[in-house]
């Protein structure tokens, strides 16, 4: 295979770093700022698209930066495993770049330069992740990536964006000291790094133990990233975000840097069948395995939209992982494909998320009953995704699911097979919920959804005093919106108990409240979730408002501090993530918009872009270059041509 | 042959002179003689460097007395860089100390004279010249630790005197030891006549114990580190900056020279617990000074516990006695000096603008200070070991030297430390960018950012340059911004050239360990 020496790889990665020169020395004109973020998308996705006949034809383009460490080279290398992630976060980039200019102007953001050249900055180091030719270039651009995310996590600046920024800092730096160490036992073992197709030769002869030792530090410091569970939980916290950010980086680049560096573990640098005969694949499937299936399970109960999409996207990033850990080829194939496949369908889906958020300031589910009045175009690209989430045919979500089902029953475990349809079925159970009630209910007559809002085994009436009439014709509002958002604010894994013991738990003080203000709310005739003060009441409504405010304080005693916190912000900065305190639908119900006039296209448009990738990829996926790509890989790493 | 050596040492001591003579004819007289001698030292250091570079490591017998009776001084990659350091160092915190002060002539007598000693810390190849050297180093440190003209500084100078005069004294007492058993004093010579006398004789092991300690407590390792953060916390922060930056430095890399060039490899093969001790010792220091910097909250504090830890993980690469880990030590012995140097430059100049150097003042700083802060950032995540900044390139070495030589432990304590440095960087990093400034400072700007699309908020990048011209930034010096820039963009470069470096220290390193 000859390499042709080039600068474009490297100058892909720089692209980006220029970009954020750029952007900062632009801070005080805002459109020209905007225009530098969209030259430089549009140049580093051409730079990239340009590698790939390179990349297809087994002669990847190389910039040898000379040696970093000694034995250790800076190389770049645009093969074709790398093509797959840097091209899918260049063209995701140029979208959601769109996209990041509608949202942030639309919510009037704090900050936008910092958060211009911090996102410039992150598809910089995650392209270099994509190209770096050795674990430690890796290395390098994957702490980089890190780093350049961080701001971005705290974007918010509230105490809630500042938690999740130092767990984000302390879980990922946490698996990067991991890999770091895997790294070592490797050079180590081998006195080499550098990525080989179908994996370092000496790894195979080296003593198992050591072998193994390197392959569990690597992957699982990669896994932290891949948000494999038990180390998971940055990713929802990391929801507090912008919503670009959600999707671009906490669905594609970062999150996929970290599955994406157990692909190049997996294949390039133990190789397949090193994996196979150390015995790390079956382990590794494992894992993956049980965070399909509990992400899932637990996504079921999240009312928070983001937070639901982000326990959908710790199921699917396993999926990914499950493939690797399969090793034979379909699986790989299945596995690498969902790279680009999840990308676009979760990108939709974050984008949607956004575009509600900016348009209704709505981020709870239970709020969300009749929406498809309201945002048509962009529900039904959701509902195009979500069935693309779960696997159904002519969407991206099928092809690579298709290669993981004959994967895993080439492989001789039809287990894993169970457990992608049990997947598929999940995926349904927490996406149609939201499809359904957008499009066939409204807010008078949505009930409450089974599976996802009544306790586990069946409801209580005791729960919260004989005040609580029929859910169904109160609507699922009022319970969810004084309890779900408390929930899902407190720690991640809590959220399940939280949720079903504040309904169980015979508690007199929060019980009486929650009943006063039922009772207010039936007296007015609207629901507690209609007195937005910034959308329509008078004076009078606001005080009930604020009682209302102060009884959820009293009732959230556990977490009395952080609430008080968040109402002081919310006092000076109205447009922060906490919208669910006056987002749901105006009382007059959703008011119909047509197709495309429900936000401004610099929404839509990405929506629709991500949206028409997902199918495209769904219908003609050789069509699409990223099948070729990740054929490539295979066959390199295993030797079997498809 | 090049006198330009022992000029390192002799010019910073005569022009030392200078401001105490001429200072009552002019009072800038102190600052134009310190500029002049950096000056001059960068000049002479880049005379030694090329020459090394030219026909490698030389000496130079003082005075024409032929060692080992006379003193030598020898220049090879590792004593060649860190002259340069020295002057570099010294060069920035002149230009720093312009208007940061103290602005007296007697500072500036001390801070040569303290430059005169380090140079010689790092040339000289006599033991009992490395004396000299380390208590004129001590004496002038002291004197300078005073010039902060609180109570709190003379109490800490006074500490810092007892301390390191029992430090000094005890390698004193070292050298003696090993003068009885060998009758040499010259560091080659001693090498030569030590396997004579043999590596379990007690004068010898009791020697190196005494030697090792008494460095030990001038590095700062714990539990020898008491004297260090209040001496750092308590000096002006010019004198923070160069002592943290020279001091430590001058006597970990005389560790480094008694355990190469004096006892040599082939001691830690017959002697093997000498070596583990300090290693063991080296790295408590690195988790236990990490542990303590996370509980301050004085900043100035932070950074010298940061020290303690960072001085433990050096000691450590030295003590893994391989060629790897001991370029490890070395190459993050010169990164600390330019990141802990930046550090604390950025600490005082951005303590002007927050009117504090708690964790809690910086809140909000990075809107007020965009340029210095970004440059602390960048400077906090190199220290904490982010590639591709110098502190990846050291503890890459360390780690690596480590596992080759099965000290598994160092190596779980150098990945490891990564986490630790984090944990008391990343509360301060945070309150600079992602914490509401105190309430008097944030009416100006945060407010009208929501308004005009954020066209005043806070820069991320450090080459931006480009800041909002409100009056607090004209806190900071330009001076002062230079200086902490220059750090930061310095630790990144040193790290991409890490190989170079390593290809500097590595004839010498060849010599120990052929």
């Amino acid at each position: 295979m000859s390499e042709i020496d080039s600068l474009r790889p490297l100058v892909a990665v720089l692209l980006p770093a220029l970009g954020i020169l750029t952007i900062v020395a632009s801070h005080r004109r805002p459109n020209v700022r905007e225009g530098f973020t969209i030259l430089t998308a549009l140049a580093t996705f051409g730079v990239v698209a340009s590698l790939v006949p390179a990349a297809l034809s087994g002669s990847p383009h190389v910039s040898r930066l000379g040696t970093f460490v000694p034995g250790v080279e800076l190389t770049l290398r645009a093969d074709p495993l790398g093509m797959i992630f840097a091209l899918l976060a260049s063209t995701l980039w140029l979208v959601t770049s769109f996209y990041s200019i509608g949202y942030m102007r639309g919510l009037d953001e704090h900050s936008q330069t910092r958060y211009f050249a911090a996102f410039a900055g992150s598809v910089g180091a995650a392209l270099g992740v994509a190209f770096a030719s050795n674990l430690v270039a890796l290395y390098v651009f994957y702490e980089l990536l890190t780093v350049a995310t961080y701001p971005l996590v705290a974007h918010d600046e509230s105490d809630e964006a500042r938690a999740a920024g130092r767990k984000y800092l302390t879980y990922t730096f946490g698996g990067g000291v991991a890999v770091l160490a895997g790294t070592v036992l490797v050079f180590w073992t081998t006195g080499t790094v550098a990525f080989t197709p179908g994996g370092i030769a000496e790894l195979a002869t080296a003593d198992p133990l050591v072998a193994r030792a390197a392959f569990a530090l690597l992957a699982g410091g990669f896994g932290v990233k891949a948000a494999l569970i038990p180390v998971h939980s940055w990713l929802p916290d990391a929801m507090v975000a912008p919503t670009p950010v959600s999707g671009l980086l906490h669905a594609v680049a970062v999150v996929k840097s970290g599955v994406f560096g157990i692909a190049r573990v997996v294949l390039d640098v133990f190789g397949p069948e090193t994996v196979q005969q150390l015995g790390m694949g079956l382990p590794l499937a494992a894992v993956a395995a049980v965070t399909i299936v509990v992400s899932s399970i637990i996504a079921l109960r999240q009312d928070n939209l983001k937070r639901r999409l982000a326990y959908s996207t710790i199921s699917q990033l396993s999926y990914i992982v499950l493939g690797l850990g399969l090793l034979s080829p379909a699986a790989l194939i299945g596995g690498l494909l969902h790279i680009p496949a999840h990308a676009f369908m979760k990108l939709t889906l974050f984008f949607c998320a956004g575009a509600i958020h900016v348009e209704t300031h709505t981020d709870d589910i239970s709020d969300m009953a009749g929406i498809g009045r309201r945002m048509p175009l962009t529900m039904v690209a959701f509902a195009v995704a979500s069935l693309g989430m779960a696997g159904l045919p002519l969407l991206a979500g099928f092809v690579s699911k298709w290669y993981l089902l004959i994967g895993s029953i080439n492989g001789g475990n039809a287990i894993f097979a169970v457990v992608l349809l049990v997947s598929g079925l999940l995926n349904i159970g927490y996406f149609w919920p939201i499809v359904y009630q957008a499009f066939f209910q409204t807010p008078e007559d949505s009930d409450a959804k089974p599976l996802i809002e009544f306790p586990i085994g069946g409801t209580r009436l005791a729960a919260d005093g004989g005040e609580r009439v029929d859910e169904a014709e109160e609507g699922g509002g009022d319970t969810t919106e004084s309890d779900a958002p408390d929930s899902s604010r407190g720690e991640t894994d809590a959220d399940v108990p939280i949720d079903t013991a504040s309904r169980v738990e015979p508690d007199v003080e929060p019980s009486e409240s929650e009943g006063r203000v039922e009772i207010e709310a039936r007296v007015e005739g609207e629901y507690a979730v209609d007195r937005n003060p910034s959308d329509h009441l008078g004076a009078d409504a606001k005080g009930s408002d604020a009682n209302e405010d102060d009884d959820d304080h009293a009732e959230a005693a556990h977490d009395a501090d952080d609430h008080y916190a968040e109402a002081a912000h919310d006092a000076d900065d109205h447009h922060d993530d906490h919208g669910h305190h006056h987002g749901g639908p105006p009382p007059s119900g959703w008011e119909r918009r047509g197709f495309g006039e429900e936000s401004t296209w610099f929404m839509l448009g990405p929506i629709t872009a991500a949206v028409a990738g997902a199918v495209a990829l769904g219908i003609a996926p050789r069509g699409m270059v990223f099948l070729a790509l990740v054929q490539r890989v295979v066959a390199d790493a295993t030797g079997v041509v498809f | 042959m090049t006198d330009a050596i022992a000029l390192l040492v002799v010019v910073p001591i005569v022009l030392a002179l200078a401001p105490i003579a001429f200072g009552r004819l002019w009072n800038r007289t102190g600052w134009l003689a310190a500029v002049v001698a950096a000056l001059a030292h960068l000049g002479l250091a880049l005379v030694v460097a090329s020459q090394v570079a030219a026909t490698g490591r030389f000496t130079y017998a003082v005075g024409d007395y032929a060692p080992p009776f006379g003193i030598e001084l020898v220049a090879d990659g590792v004593s060649a860089t860190l002259a340069l350091l020295v002057s570099v160092v010294t060069l920035a915190v002149v230009i720093y100390a312009r208007r940061a002060g103290p602005d007296s002539n007697g500072f500036y007598s001390g801070l040569l004279l303290l430059t005169a000693g380090i140079s010689g810390v790092f040339v000289t190849g006599d033991l009992f010249n490395l004396y000299v050297f380390i208590e004129i180093t001590g004496l002038a440190t002291y004197a300078l630790v005073a010039t902060g003209r609180s109570p709190d500084a003379a109490l800490s100078s006074l500490k810092y005197l007892l301390v390191g005069t029992i430090g000094a004294s005890l390698y004193l007492l070292g050298v003696g030891y090993l003068y009885i058993s060998t009758g040499t004093l010259n560091m080659a010579d001693l090498a030569a006549t030590i396997p004579e006398v043999g590596y379990d004789s007690p004068l010898v092991l009791t020697g190196f114990g005494l030697i090792v300690v008494g460095l030990a407590v001038k590095a700062a390792l714990f539990p020898l580190h008491t004297w260090q953060p209040d001496a750092y916390a308590d000096s002006p922060d010019s004198v923070t900056a160069y002592i943290s930056a020279l001091v430590s430095t001058a006597a970990a890399y005389a560790l480094f020279r008694i355990i190469y060039a004096v006892f040599t490899p082939a001691f830690d093969a017959a002697a093997p617990f000498a070596l583990d001790a300090l290693v063991i010792l080296a790295a408590v220091s690195v988790v236990v000074g990490s542990v303590l910097a996370v509980l301050q909250s004085d900043l100035k504090r932070m950074l010298a516990y940061s020290s303690v830890a960072q001085f433990g993980l050096i000691v450590a690469g030295f003590a893994v006695a391989n060629a790897t880990a001991v370029t490890g030590g070395l190459i993050h012995l010169v990164g600390h000096a330019i990141m802990k140097a930046g550090l604390f430059v950025g600490v005082g100049a951005l303590a002007g603008v927050a009117g504090g150097r708690t964790v809690d003042d910086f809140a909000g700083i990075a809107d007020r200070a965009p340029v210095t802060s970004a440059a602390f950032a960048v400077l906090a995540f190199a220290l904490v070991g982010v590639p591709p900044a110098v502190g990846f390139a050291g503890k890459w070495h360390i780690v690596l030297g480590a596992v080759e030589g099965g000290r598994w432990g160092v190596a779980v304590v150098a990945v490891v430390s990564t986490l630790l440095t984090l944990a008391y960087f990343a509360r301060v990093v945070e309150r600079m960018y992602f914490r509401e400034a105190p309430i008097d400072a944030s009416a100006d700007a945060d407010d009208s950012t929501v308004g005009d699309n954020g066209a005043t908020d806070g820069t991320l990048a450090s080459d931006g340059g480009s800041e909002p011209s409100s009056d607090d930034a004209a806190g900071i010096s330009t001076e002062a911004k230079v200086v902490v820039v220059v750090a930061a963009v310095g630790a990144v470069v040193l790290g991409l050239f890490a190989t170079d470096l390593v290809a500097v220290f590595e004839p010498v390193l060849e010599v120990y360990f052929e």
